[in-house]
């Protein structure tokens, strides 16, 4: 059995919105993550799964419940958290005006990644990501795809164990959607934990080992697709993601 | 992976890899930008020097033009022989090489009027009469019996008009003294001119002054270098971030925010510094090319340890400023915002540093206390050569002070989360309940600006009923009711129309008086603060019951109208407005104080605030205004008829206030047995 990289024990977040008060964008979730495994966070937009995932990230303090990354406190050790994971989303973005190799040097020493290895790690990211030919042109001259790249290379800079990608397939055409599930593939051999949540039944079906639904802010089930398959008796992820859905909002 | 150490050296050289590693990349992305290097850097390198060139090149040329333009003037009255020799001997004594004209006309006055002429003299023989004239310069209005009067009639709105008519009066003046020292002279009375010629004998060394006027400028310059400089970096440095989404892909990193912002404020700091450094070497140069001037006499001479110590003087001033630009740009959330406020932040900030401009004001005063202004302070007395060192240490640790403050703002400016994530707490809606709770503060501090403009503007101008009638029903009702329909609320609701138990009635007639008793105690007590002139509180007590308004008249605008409208609007809208953000007891505080501030004299700003946390007391444990409302009439009618009788509550004894403010008390605690709570209050779980 491997071990158990990431757990949220009753994580809640509530905002103030102007237009709707106090707000319970996460609503008292529990799961746990293990390395070599891609756990998936599946749910429509204002589900909760980015808050969820800028509390993993420190972004956002829980308001009640807590969290552990490589059995390290989110909101004790955030610092600490932070080093431990790499974090992916389709709103974060480069810095335009540095060279593709500058910024995986950049957030190589800001994680820590040790000082004197860090020319080394560069090396082996741009080749592995075989962004060679790019390598020196600023971020603000590439491609979407191109900048697909760098921002993976830079997510991995620092060779975290636990890497949460958020919606990481928003905005790209379908040939560099798959390059990114591929690429997130890879990254489950390597034996790292890999959080992903999306709005894309198919994607979950492809990559995930576990999918957890998330619906107004809670988590309603968390399983294999098997699991939950069987559990619902319903074959397809869409009729298995209505099941729940519906079932929440009728109260039963 | 290993455990890294939290403290200790491993930390501190962790801490340093990422501030050099955030420095190197703002820099590298900085020199980058060619755009803001040419607009903050290399414009102002021409256009400063060039403005104070061409600024200096258009005043010398317009010198030269008015030197080299002709005075057309003309000579009125019975003493004008006298007048064209004393212009003759002013214009011969001149050195300005302005050219006296004389221009034959009919009507002087018409002729200066349509611009023939620029000036005319009306000559007076003794004891004439002045002439009835609007632009006339007085010469010797004193002498007008005994002796010739010259009157010099010029406009101030032409050029050579104006320096003509200086010119002459100087001289006139000059030839005027002249003359009387030669006739005491010559009658032998040389002992009645009285004194001499006055010397100037300035003590202070040429370095000393030009140390002076170094110092009143130096800061403000600097600032102002520094202000315009660091505010094109800290523009890009958070609210850039934030707007490109750079910002939260740094905050997922494992660098600490107070690593983040110590990098970003050394990049503020040192781009500021530069540009400070750069202006001011530039400035030099050109001085010593001789492209600018200084004035005569004034010698640029500053020792090297002088230079050194202003140096340290300006460090903690630029790290607080350049914690300002930081500052600011966190608070921004996007690129156009965070411009937005750098305008004001520039006009604030440079007001301290005017300090040294302040006559008599010396860093040996509270104005060490002050940030900016002491380092200005500090800086203007070393160059005089003054130093006074506990006093220049103390200003250095102040600013110092200030901006670790201002810095360890912004780290908490990144610990905020709306600030830093987009999409929290964002809401299309503009009105609503919700909204209303954030706003009605803000709300109030502008219907306060309205009260207080209002007041200070027709105060003792208008009836006094009107001016109430104002106040209550169109600043007070009028502003809640603007309120209630912006907001979209009930005005039920918020004016907290709700039945109240038959006992609270008796209870609110015990309380009243008890109330009124009590307020004059604390009345009292303040006094012992802040002491009151007795006429101060007679003239207020006259001009709010004038003896013209009839009793019942008094009672209705005095009692009745503030009672209700009052109340609906501190008891009603104020308070429904915060009932979910406060706690009660600071709910009634803050009502009570808001109250306080709009009875803006400011010897009754502590009493009525006292009233006000007491109504606020009573409609929270009644849910309902209308007992609030009748205390309130209760209240000021007890105080008409005191005034009315003459009888003055500030004549009690303590024990007097003791016994009120004890049934006070115990009118609270019966209240709070019969009880109907104010609905939807914070409680003290949230």
């Amino acid at each position: 059995m491997s071990e158990i990289t990431v757990e949220a024990r009753g994580l809640t977040k509530m905002f103030y919105d102007e237009s709707r008060g106090e707000v319970r964008a996460v609503d008292g979730i529990d799961f746990q993550c293990r390395s070599g495994e891609i756990f998936g966070l599946l749910g429509a937009n204002g589900a909760g799964k980015t808050t969820t995932l800028r509390m993993l990230a420190t972004i956002l303090k829980p308001t009640s419940g807590s969290a552990t990354v490589m059995g390290r406190e989110v909101g004790e050790e955030p610092e600490q958290v932070r080093r431990s994971l790499g974090f992916y989303s389709s709103s974060t973005a480069l810095y335009p005006r540095l060279t593709a190799r500058e910024t995986i040097e950049f957030f190589a020493r800001v994680n820590g990644y040790a000082p004197d290895e860090v020319p080394g790690r560069v090396r082996e990211l741009v080749a592995r990501f075989g962004i060679e030919e790019y390598a020196d042109a600023r971020v603000e001259k590439l491609s979407q795809g191109m900048k697909q790249k760098v921002s993976i290379a830079r997510t991995v800079a620092h060779d975290p164990p636990v890497l949460i990608f958020d919606e990481p397939t928003v905005g790209l055409d379908v040939l560099n959607a798959l390059d990114m599930q591929r690429v997130i593939g890879e990254f489950r051999t390597q034996g790292k934990t890999i959080i992903f949540s999306t709005h894309i039944m198919s994607e979950a079906e492809r990559l995930c080992d576990r999918i957890a639904i998330i619906h107004g802010g809670a988590l309603l089930a968390c399983d294999t697709l098997e699991g939950l398959r069987t559990a619902t008796g319903k074959r397809y992820l869409e009729d298995i993601f209505v099941y729940f859905a519906t079932d929440r909002e009728d109260g039963t | 992976m290993g455990r890294v150490p939290r403290n200790g050296v491993a930390a501190a050289r962790r801490s340093t890899e990422v501030i050099k590693a955030i420095c190197r990349a703002e820099f590298t992305m900085l020199l980058r930008d060619r755009r803001t290097i040419v607009v903050s850097i290399v414009l102002p390198l021409f256009i400063t020097p060039l403005l104070m060139f061409g600024s200096r090149w258009v005043q010398e040329r317009r010198e030269r033009r008015l030197a080299t333009m002709d005075v057309r003037y003309a000579v009125t009255g019975s003493a004008h022989e006298l007048a064209h020799d004393l212009i003759a001997r002013a214009a011969a004594a001149d050195t300005a090489g302005l050219l006296l004209l004389q221009t034959a006309t009919s009507d002087p006055a018409q002729s200066l009027a349509e611009g023939e002429l620029d000036l005319f003299v009306e000559a007076l023989s003794p004891g004439e009469a002045w002439r009835d004239t609007t632009e006339r310069d007085e010469i010797s209005r004193g002498d007008t019996a005994a002796v010739p009067t010259l009157i010099l009639h010029f406009r101030e709105d032409r050029d050579t008009s104006e320096r003509g008519a200086r010119m002459l009066r100087r001289h006139f003046d000059e030839l005027r003294r002249a003359h009387r020292v030669e006739m005491l002279e010559s009658r032998g009375l040389a002992e009645m001119i009285g004194f001499g010629v006055v010397e100037r004998h300035d003590l202070a060394g040429a370095r000393q002054v030009a140390g002076l006027h170094i110092g009143r400028y130096l800061v403000l310059f600097v600032m102002l270098f520094m202000l315009s400089g660091g505010s094109v970096v800290a523009v890009d440095t958070l609210a850039g971030e934030k707007e490109r989404g750079t910002l939260e892909t740094l905050l997922t990193t494992a660098a600490s925010r107070a690593d983040i912002v110590a990098a970003k404020h050394l990049v503020i700091l040192a781009v500021a510094l530069i540009i400070a450094v750069i202006q001011s070497l530039n400035f030099l140069a050109y001085v010593a090319l001789k492209l600018i001037p200084l004035p005569q006499g004034f010698v640029l001479d500053v020792p090297p340890e002088v230079t050194a110590l202003i140096f340290v003087l300006l460090i903690p001033l630029a790290a607080l400023v350049s914690g300002v630009l930081l500052l600011t740009s966190g608070y921004a959330r996007s690129y156009k915002e965070a411009q937005l406020y750098f305008f004001p932040v520039l006009l604030i900030g440079i007001v301290p540093a005017v300090a040294p401009f302040l006559p008599g004001l010396s860093l040996r005063s509270a104005a060490v206390l002050v940030p900016i202004a002491n380092i200005a302070l500090a800086i203007k007395e070393v160059l005089v050569g003054r130093y006074d060192w506990p006093f220049i240490v103390a200003a250095w640790a102040v600013t110092a002070a200030a901006a670790w403050y201002v810095r360890r703002l912004a780290e908490r400016v990144l610990s905020t989360e709306r600030l830093i994530v987009p999409t929290v707490g964002e809401s299309g809606q503009r009105s609503g309940e919700a909204v209303f709770t954030r706003r009605v503060l803000p709300a109030f501090a502008i219907m306060w600006a309205v009260f207080f403009i209002f007041a200070s503007n027709v105060e003792g101008r208008m009836d006094l009923r009107i001016e109430l009638l104002v106040n209550l029903v169109v600043i007070f009702f009028g502003g809640s009711l603007l309120l209630i329909r912006m907001h979209r609320l009930s005005a039920r609701r918020v004016f907290a129309f709700r039945p109240v138990r038959a006992w609270v009635w008796p209870l609110v007639a015990i309380g009243a008086p008890a109330g009124l008793l009590a307020a004059a105690g604390v009345f009292r007590l303040a006094s012992l603060v802040l002491p009151v002139p007795k006429e101060m509180l007679e003239a207020f007590g006259k001009g709010l019951m004038p003896e013209e308004i009839p009793f019942w008249q008094l009672v209705l605008f005095i009692a009745v109208l503030p009672g209700v409208f009052e109340e609906l609007t501190f008891r009603g809208t104020l308070l429904y407005g915060l009932r979910k953000s406060l706690h009660p007891v600071p709910l009634v505080l803050v009502v009570g104080a808001v109250f306080g501030l709009f009875h803006v004299a400011l010897f009754r700003i502590v009493p009525t605030a006292f009233i006000g946390i007491v109504l606020s007391g009573v409609t929270l444990l009644t849910g309902s205004v209308f007992p609030a409302m009748l205390w309130h009439a209760l209240n000021n009618g007890l105080s008409i008829a005191l005034g009315h009788f003459e009888l003055d509550l500030a004549e009690l004894t303590t024990l007097h206030y003791a016994g009120a403010a004890l049934i006070l008390l115990a009118v609270f605690a019966a209240l709070w047995r019969i009880r109907t709570p104010y609905p939807e209050l914070r409680t003290s779980r949230e």
